[in-house]
């Protein structure tokens, strides 16, 4: 054989053989590996805590990156998405306690009431609690009982699961109580028994939903932790009682049903667990160490270092400064937003059933700061008193672990609201034997307040309206506002009016419509199973 | 077989590569002459002469030698670009000499030109698509940094956006936006190798994926328009297809070769944001703001823009050596760029090597060409948000404070609302990257010597690219104690590499059972792109000495690393049909397997089909020589397009950095995170459609085309809102909606004056003319609800996540979304004024007429204009005299519109309501507006213009028989438009929020061969 003869072949059998080689492979899979897949990651029994913790993260964080970023959900703007930042907003600035100089898109309608349908912050409060709710369904999907078994558990485990799975429940239990609340129940009940995908699911009813949550919260009762000191930040038994507490408050609200003593008995389990007790300091409860306050039935745990976002605490105190007391807040922080309502200092002037003396409102920043009390001008920092309630210094003074996330948890269940919850549950309920209680606990509060007893009030004095003024002064910026003036059906209508209140200056009477906000727009788009109700 | 055997197998197959093939031992002969142009007699280099196989090119002097022709009578071949072929016939006796010169016709360029297309080349005429090709002639002038410049207003149709930067981003369209999610960039081949969306240039923020080609080295660039062109690139190719091909040899002479050029540039900015003068913002905050605001005013008067800008100088060196022997030729290049931006800090420094080796063996049977370029981009970049603090910061303050830590003025306080001084900022910060980049291939071409229809390419290539980037802001600066971050730090380590091999069949032959000839191919490619992105962020740094180089103790350190891969898999086949050259076909299909779907979906067929009709070659107007040309074009084609992120498909779980635990009792736990996902996930699809006309009168001394399409895209890859509590995130990416592109193009060129004569009449005049107009409507989005639905895109600066655009069915994509607003006369300034607060309602009463709403939401909200213009025109003239050569271009948009988000900015409660008195734009003393009012559609303006991109002027002259010549040229020479902002040429998507300004460019160049 020569050299020539050879040659041709050669060549051509060089090209086909790479071409038939390559064309061979026509597998085109390549999985993931900067990410965890769904078939190794239960192979981790740490699993099950890592995802549980983030369903609680839901509430805390916005994003599984420090500060933002590697967002949750697809929102405007990752912080101003943050589930206690969105909760608080929508409970407080409607209200006579706070308003917001702020124009971002349509945060303002929140100081008006006057909400429609295609407000931003709606959008991001609908899709915070269904973001949560998808993180509990999906976790009680992939944790059945045959799962994991199947994954070869210990039965160490397979017990922590169970009550892994009845936390998961509260939590879920929580976010529809909010969509209960505030979108009045008209909300789709989705479950762990629906498929995940995207086909959209059908509307719900307020009745539905209370009669779901109320279900949820009784049967998990056995299965979740008792309180200790390893439950701190997580649902427990105590936490379950306080939520069903507060359902069963606004049970006229939500179905015109009533149910007081089931909220006096919730509240009652609480309080006589004796786990809790009321914090010698008032502030401490909102300072960077308040983890340590024997307070604390359920709060949601923000850390400096360890749980960063832009949202939580951090929203709280940093648009709670500026002006004046820029910066004083152990935070860097200023964004001149949120002040006082000037109505919300009338909670603590001077009269029958509420002498002189109490501290709860020492750290306003009021005309001496330069602040003004009323409000002209919603946009002006300047007008309304500052409320720097909450501050990343701790109890001795100290500065939180950073100067730019705080320490500061939020207080969403403490043992004064139990003892607040009590009091009105009994006087509504007219039940026997309450009464002597409901005045020890409120008066406890007082004598807190005023350092002795001068504020004590009597027993006729416990009525239903020094019940709800208590309330704004016990428990003012932290969440309960909008809930409370509904239940007492202030919130609307020409009743009570106060600053900007359909958005004028001096206060105007809104529509009994806007006692709950409308569907996200965006929402009633892509499911055509919605309907608006209420609003067009 | 025994080890011998082997041994000598492979010795004989190593020998048959690369040891020259030895001569057949048949009697032969030589030719040998000289090639001369008909016409002006001048003797004709690099035109290729065969006999048969048998082949070699014309040296400078015209003259050709072929030794070792088998004896016998055959016909001698000349070609050339831009000539006639020649042919005469030829007698070869053994052991002879014969001499055998010829002329060659200059022909009408164009129709015989070559065309590179997908996987192949094709005559110009031949072409059945639309295609449009331009050289390096014809090429824009001036200082340009990256290749798609160079194209920048030449083809009709093709949309070039840069944004200003050196070394920044250039985006093309290629008639119009036809995707939201998945990638509008078209796939840009550069030598054969893909250089996909996100290639590379993903790796260097800001960059251009083609920042590493050093434009000087580019031969040709091709546009693939219609998709019955770039469906033989099937996946990705659904934004159409940029070809890209680098110089590869000199023409002619067999020895070495040298050229220089080089350019030597100034810059400087042509508008900036127009603000308040120190005056004015003096008298405002004195007048309206308060105490505190009125005690921070200062006494100096600066102009922030003057500190952070100036003239800037660029200058570039090319050399390259080329040389081609028998069967081989090379070509070396070497560049080096030093491009300054004109804001301070930012810079492009560019080396680059490139290197085209071609290798015939076996009597030009089989062809190796290798390319390999590599280069190395040194980038700084503005940092921060300079240009920003630039247009806020008081006027009144002055710019340095002995006082102060850093030397530099800050308002007293360090609040967050008060603006940070922007020169302490840019001279104390650093932003900047390096990229190595090398991309290159082996083709290997083998034409079947018993078989020579038939021909095998392999093609092996590969793109590696590194970039590392740091920003580094020292903990001392305004910006960073506001924040109380105090110090940062970022730090991106990114590699990828990605790997192609593809392998095709040709055969080219007249058909013997019906009349015609056929061009076949078919081939498959194999590419895999591996990626690595690392970054580290530092806050609250223990020291700023390290700056960049090193990461000191912070308070906080995430680290992330993403690992990526994906493959591209396809099978394709093209037939062209030619009959009689008057009736042309062509079928394309590409059969593409992506790793970005799942298993059901990760394979999907694009086929193609065009006609072309060539009317001029028909015999009833071949005799009607006024018409040089007249083609009736068809095509219809279907390309696709996939998703951007990969692992779409796949149910994964995220874990959460170590700020982003949660605490569980009394430790705090990492979080993982179910990911929404979707199984579904399939190709986007466009099917596109064609009809075009080419025509050519007078030898093609004017010609054009004119075309007319439409491009529907379905099954569009997009990131929509879906049913909240069905997935596990509130948006999932999937196929929903679809999108209509349409349009006309017309393009012509004409040779006005030949310069063929003496005198005046030496003067020639080549000038070009495209206009092209594209229509976008989003049709639908969203498939479970009837009515239409809206995302809002297109975030704006001012308040939290306030967006200025919408995407909603109906109307071209990115609209701008605002109310309208309603205007009064005000007798006082005896001028219509905006009324704040007040809108024209989308709502009409039962009369039609106007009502009013006080708010601005949906019920005074609507679509309202889009940033893609409407109309985009272009010009180029080149003129010749003498030695002597001028040509300038003309560019216009019409019907594109910009947000001023610098206007936006522009109201009184800037200097009123912040800690300290922010500056605003000069919109303010128009519009008088208190507070802000983001979604007045004053701010929405018409940015149409008319640009001179650039004029040179050029002198051609011989230095020893060498060619030379120098130019200046001008570069964005001025610029007519009722945008109020600083370029209507913003960015694709239409907001002008502190862009980084244009520069005037003026030039000098020379180049000269040795």
């Amino acid at each position: 054989m020569n050299l020539r003869t050879l040659k041709a072949p050669a060549v051509a059998a060089a090209v086909l053989l790479l071409a038939v080689a390559a064309a061979g492979c026509t597998d085109t899979t390549v999985y993931p590996t900067s990410t965890i897949s769904s078939s190794t990651l239960f192979s981790d029994p740490r699993s099950y805590q890592e995802f549980l913790g983030k369903i609680y993260a839901s509430l805390a964080l916005t994003g599984q990156q420090a500060g933002a970023g590697n967002a949750d959900i697809t929102c405007n703007d990752e912080g101003a998405c943050n589930y206690i930042r969105l909760w608080w907003e929508f409970q407080e600035l409607p209200t006579d306690e706070a308003i917001i100089a702020w124009n971002d898109g349509s945060l303002s309608q929140l100081n008006t009431q006057l909400l429609t349908s295609d407000n931003g912050f709606l959008y991001g409060m609908y899709y915070r609690i269904y973001f949560l709710v998808g993180m509990a369904n999906e976790f009680l999907r992939q944790t059945t009982d045959g799962a994991v078994a199947s994954r070869g558990a210990s039965a160490a485990l397979k017990a922590q699961v169970q009550q892994y799975r009845a936390e998961a429940r509260f939590l879920r239990a929580l976010a529809y109580w909010h969509a209960l609340d505030i979108f009045g129940g008209w909300v789709p009940l989705v479950t762990e028994n629906d498929p995940l995908g995207s086909t959209p699911p059908k509307q719900s009813d307020p009745v539905t939903v209370y009669n779901y949550i109320v279900s949820e919260l009784t049967a998990i009762q056995g299965q979740l932790p008792a309180p200790s000191a390893a439950t701190y930040g997580r649902a427990t038994t105590m936490a379950a009682n306080m939520l069903l507490a507060h359902v069963y408050m606004n049970d006229s609200v939500y179905t015109s049903g009533t149910n007081w003593t089931g909220a006096l008995n919730a509240a009652q389990a609480v309080i006589s667990s004796g786990v809790y007790s009321l914090d010698p300091s008032y502030r401490h409860l909102f300072q960077a160490d308040n983890n340590t306050s024997p307070e604390m039935i359920f709060a949601i745990p923000q850390d400096g270092l360890k749980t960063q976002e832009y949202g939580g605490t951090d929203f709280l105190i940093c648009a709670s400064s500026g002006g004046s007391f820029s910066g004083t807040s152990g935070l860097g922080c200023s964004w001149w937003g949120i002040r006082l309502k000037p109505q919300a200092d009338s909670f603590y002037i001077t009269t029958a059933d509420h002498p002189a003396g109490d501290t709860r409102n020492s750290y306003f920043v009021t005309e001496a700061g330069g602040q003004s009390l009323g409000i002209t001008d919603w946009t002006a920092f300047t007008q309304g008193y500052g409320v720097p309630k909450y501050v990343n210094i701790t109890s001795t003074g100290a500065n939180g672990s950073s100067t730019q996330f705080a320490d500061t948890d939020f207080p969403m269940f403490r043992l004064g609201d139990a003892f607040l919850i009590y009091a009105e549950a009994c006087v509504r309920s007219g039940a026997s034997g309450c009464a002597a209680n409901a005045l020890t606990y409120v008066d406890s509060l007082r004598v807190r307040a005023y350092g002795n007893a001068t504020g004590n009030i009597t027993a006729p004095q416990l009525t239903l309206p020094f019940l709800l003024t208590e309330r704004g002064r016990e428990l003012l910026w932290e969440g309960h506002r909008r809930t409370d003036l509904l239940r007492y059906n202030l919130f609307t209508g020409s009743t009570r009016l106060w600053s900007y209140k359909n958005n004028v200056p001096a206060g105007a009477a809104t529509a009994s419509t806007y006692n709950i906000f409308p569907l996200p727009r965006t929402e009633l788009q892509v499911n055509p199973n919605l309907k608006q109700h209420g609003y067009n | 077989m025994s080890m011998r055997r082997v041994r000598y197998l492979i010795g004989a197959f190593l020998a048959v590569l690369w040891v020259a093939p030895l001569r057949a031992q048949v009697p032969t002969g030589t030719i040998r002459g000289v090639v001369t142009d008909e016409a002006t007699k001048e003797p004709l280099a690099s035109v290729t002469i065969n006999v048969g196989s048998h082949r070699t090119v014309t040296h400078a002097d015209g003259r050709y030698a072929l030794t070792g022709v088998p004896e016998g009578t055959d016909t001698l071949r000349a070609r050339m670009l831009g000539y006639a072929p020649a042919t005469q016939p030829v007698t070869v006796v053994a052991g002879q000499i014969v001499v055998v010169d010829l002329t060659m016709t200059a022909q009408a360029v164009g129709l015989s030109e070559i065309v590179v297309v997908g996987y192949g080349q094709q005559t110009a005429g031949d072409i059945s698509g639309a295609v449009k090709q331009l050289s390096f002639e014809d090429f824009n002038p001036g200082q340009i940094t990256t290749p798609t410049m160079l194209i920048e207003n030449k083809i009709a149709g093709v949309q070039v956006v840069d944004n200003n930067t050196p070394g920044g981003s250039v985006s093309i369209r290629i008639r119009g936006t036809t995707s939201i999610n998945a990638s509008s960039d078209p796939l840009y081949v550069v030598d054969g190798m893909p250089v996909g969306p996100g290639s590379g240039g993903g790796l260097s923020a800001g960059a251009d994926p083609l920042n590493f080609l050093n434009p000087n080295d580019i031969e040709s660039i091709t546009v693939l328009k219609d998709a019955s062109s770039a469906a033989i690139y099937g996946a990705n190719s659904a934004n159409g297809v940029v070809i890209i091909t680098t110089k590869s040899k000199g023409a002619g002479g067999q020895g070495a070769r040298i050229d220089y050029s080089g350019t030597v540039s100034s810059s400087s900015v042509t508008r900036l944001p127009s603000v308040l003068s120190a005056f004015t913002y003096d008298s405002i905050v004195r007048k309206d703001a308060s105490a505190q605001q009125i005690g921070q005013l200062g006494k100096a008067n600066t102009n922030w823009f003057n500190q952070i800008d100036h003239t800037a100088f660029t200058q570039e060196h090319n050399l390259a050596v080329t040389g081609a022997g028998e069967t081989s030729s090379y070509r070396i290049s070497a560049g080096y760029l030093d491009q300054q931006g004109v804001i301070l800090k930012s810079e492009t420094q560019r080396l680059s090597l490139g290197v085209n080796f071609e290798q015939r063996l076996f009597s030009d049977n089989l062809d190796i060409k290798v390319n390999a370029r590599g280069s190395r981009t040194y980038d700084s970049y503005v940092p921060g948000n300079v240009l920003g603090d630039a247009a806020n910061m008081g006027p009144t303050q002055p710019v340095l404070d002995p006082t102060a830590l850093t030397g530099y003025y800050n308002y007293p306080g360090y609040n967050i609302q008060s603006p940070p001084n922007p020169v302490e900022l840019l001279n104390l910060a650093t932003s900047d990257g390096t990229e190595y980049r090398s991309i290159g291939n082996v083709q290997a071409e083998y034409r079947l010597p018993f078989f020579q229809a038939l021909k095998a390419h392999v093609n092996v290539g590969y793109d590696v690219a590194r970039a590392t980037q740091g920003s580094f802001t020292p903990s001392t600066v305004a910006q960073e104690i506001q924040s109380s971050e105090l110090g940062y730090e970022n730090r991106l380590d990114n590699t990828q590499v990605n790997t192609v091999l593809e392998g095709y069949l040709n055969y080219a032959a007249p058909l013997n059972v019906v009349p015609g000839s056929i061009d076949v191919t078919g081939g498959y490619s194999y590419s895999e792109s591996q990626a690595q992105y690392g970054t580290i962020t530092l806050k609250g740094l223990s020291t700023n000495f390290l700056g960049e180089s090193g990461t000191p103790t912070a308070t906080t350190v995430t680290n992330l690393l993403d690992t990526e891969k994906s493959l591209l898999i396809s099978f394709f086949g093209r037939l062209n049909y030619n009959l009689a050259d008057r009736y042309l076909a062509a079928f394309a299909v590409r059969r593409d397997g992506s790793s970005r779907f799942g298993p059901a979906n990760a394979w999907a067929v694009f086929p193609s089909a065009s006609f072309a009709w060539r009317i001029s070659q028909e015999p009833f107007l071949k005799s009607f020589t006024p018409l040089s040309d007249l083609k009736l074009r068809a095509s219809y084609g279907k390309t696709g397009n996939q998703p951007l992120q990969n692992y779409v498909q796949y149910a994964t779980y995220t874990p959460g950095d170590a700020g982003s635990q949660v605490q569980f009792g009394n430790t705090f736990t990492t979080t993982v995170r179910p990911g929404a996902y979707n199984p579904n996930i399939k190709w986007e699809a466009t099917n596109s459609y064609d009809l075009g006309l080419d025509y050519g009168f007078l030898n093609q001394r004017f010609s054009g085309a004119v075309d007319w399409y439409i491009k529907n895209t379905t099954d569009m890859i997009f990131t929509v809102p879906i049913a909240a509590g069905t997935n596990l995130s509130n948006q999932l990416t999937t196929n929903i909606g679809s999108m209509r592109n349409s349009g006309i193009e017309f393009s012509l060129s004409a040779k006005i004056l030949e310069g063929r004569g003496q005198g005046l009449s030496g003067l020639s005049w080549t000038a070009d003319f495209t206009a092209s107009r594209n229509t976008n409507t989003l049709l639908s989005i969203n498939p479970y609800a009837g009515s239409a639905t809206q995302i809002p895109v297109g975030s704006i600066s001012g308040g939290t996540g306030n967006y200025a655009e919408i995407l909603t069915p109906g109307q071209p994509i990115n609209s701008f979304w605002v109310c309208r607003q309603y205007f009064q006369y005000d007798s006082t300034l005896k001028r219509s004024m905006p009324v704040e607060g007040k809108w024209y309602s989308v709502v009409q009463n039962k009369k039609g007429d106007s009502t009013f709403t006080g708010t601005c939401d949906t019920r005074g909200l609507r679509a309202d204009h889009d940033p893609a213009p409407k109309w985009i025109l272009g010009h180029t003239s080149y003129l010749t005299y003498g030695n002597f050569d001028l040509s300038f271009s003309l560019r216009a948009w019409t019907g594109n519109y910009v947000y001023n988000n610098v206007a936006a900015g522009g109201f009184l409660q800037q200097l009123t309501l912040r800690y300290s008195a922010y500056n605003v734009s000069t919109s303010y003393l128009k519009t008088h507006f208190q507070g802000a009012q983001y979604f007045s559609d004053v701010y929405v303006e018409d940015a149409s213009f008319l640009r001179m991109d650039n004029i040179t002027l050029g002198y051609s002259f011989k230095y020893r028989g060498q060619p030379m010549r120098a130019y200046v040229a001008v570069q964005n020479v001025f610029t007519i438009t009722g945008y109020s902002g600083v370029d209507p040429t913003t960015n694709l998507n239409g907001i002008d929020n502190n862009i980084y300004p244009r520069a005037r460019t003026v030039t000098g160049g020379l180049s000269v061969r040795f």
